[in-house]
């Protein structure tokens, strides 16, 4: 509730700036257009210091106008006074601080997730682990969750696919797992339910041809390439001390 | 899969400080790793010990097997006779010193 109310004298005080014409409007607006807050106060309480100092206590007192309803009943006086807006049925018993604004500190849906130099779309990548270990993938792109990037290594082997269209639903949410469940129990069922199968969807298939179309050519092109991603990465034919070289050198 | 994406590795033993042995780090052996280049790559992946039990256990993406590992992490390296330090998830038991552990290539910076 609070920080709704905070909300809105910010953005609307945009708002009179800009149409000093108009300033006749509802009795609120203008209000609101008053009370901007003083920040010349020097702070000395040891509390963390709110982002609007004066706006809190101010808040309580003006900004609530009043309505006046009709009211039924004989002798009543016919109309009474009532807030316009109706007070919380319940609020905290001590102002909560409000949360000091940190820097840079993001959940990490909204991280930056840096791609090392070494790969880019149509490297030849080896798959570390997992259930294609060994195998060599060509990279098409990067999606946003940087899924896979320490699991792989890449090779100097590069395809230009700079042409190949992939198709813009590829995304995290589009190769997430999804969870196979158990049917419901049905009535004399209950023994012989299975688990449901993990079958390729027809989307899936369809996604496969239509971009296995445009990079098998390409493969194709260069000699012995279609053979080299056929094969197995082992480490019986290199050794960390190589890697480690190699991985120097790339470095400088 | 019967390629190896492993190196192999010898537990050599555990740290030591000048009297006594630390068994929350262990030393380990890369086979192929002679100088300090090597060690450097090494660093950050990701070492397990494998064995075997009578007992099935479940195994992630697998059917439940008596495979069983022990994970850990490779620190940072051992003075200048390249080996390297170890820091496994729960302590090594003593028993495999002088067995295999496999160096994984993962997490992989090339």
């Amino acid at each position: 509730m609070a920080g709704e109310k905070a909300e809105k004298p910010d953005t609307k005080e945009k708002k009179p700036e800009a149409k000093k014409v108009n300033a006749g409007g509802k009795a609120k607006k203008g209000n609101l257009k008053d009370k901007t807050p003083k920040k010349g106060k020097p702070h000395c309480s040891r509390n963390p210091v709110p982002l609007n100092p004066g706006l809190k206590r101010k808040k309580m007192e003006k900004v609530l106008a009043t309505v006046t309803k009709p009211v039924g009943g004989d002798k009543n006086g016919g109309t009474r006074v009532v807030k316009f807006h109706k007070m919380p049925r319940y609020y905290p018993t001590e102002d909560v601080p409000r949360k000091l604004l940190s820097h840079d500190k993001k959940p990490f849906s909204q991280h930056v997730k840096k791609l090392r130099a070494t790969i880019t779309p149509g490297t030849i990548l080896i798959i570390l682990t997992g259930r294609h270990r060994g195998k060599r993938v060509v990279l098409l792109k990067q999606l946003s969750s940087g899924l896979l990037l320490k699991f792989v290594i890449a090779t100097s082997t590069k395809i230009d696919i700079s042409s190949v269209k992939i198709p813009k639903h590829l995304t995290d949410a589009y190769f997430k797992k999804k969870k196979l469940h158990k049917p419901r129990h049905e009535e004399g069922e209950i023994f012989d339910t299975e688990k449901e199968k993990y079958e390729i969807t027809e989307q899936r298939k369809v996604d496969q041809k239509a971009v296995d179309s445009q990079i098998l050519p390409k493969i194709r092109v260069v000699p012995q390439l279609q053979g080299y991603l056929h094969s197995v990465f082992s480490h019986k034919w290199s050794l960390p001390s190589q890697i480690g070289v190699l991985n120097f050198l790339q470095r400088s | 899969m019967s390629e190896r994406l492993w190196s192999k590795a010898i537990f050599v033993g555990y740290e030591w400080d000048l009297w006594s042995q630390r068994e929350h780090m262990a030393l380990l052996k890369i086979e192929g790793v002679f100088a300090p280049d090597g060690t450097e790559f090494c660093l950050g992946k990701r070492c397990a010990y494998v064995y075997k039990v009578k007992d099935n256990k479940v195994t992630p993406g697998g059917k439940p097997n008596k495979t069983r590992v022990i994970w850990g992490k490779i620190t940072c390296a051992h003075g200048t006779i390249v080996m390297v330090h170890v820091k496994f998830q729960r302590n090594l038991p003593a028993k495999v010193i002088g067995l295999r552990i496999r160096v994984m290539m993962y997490p992989s910076g090339i």
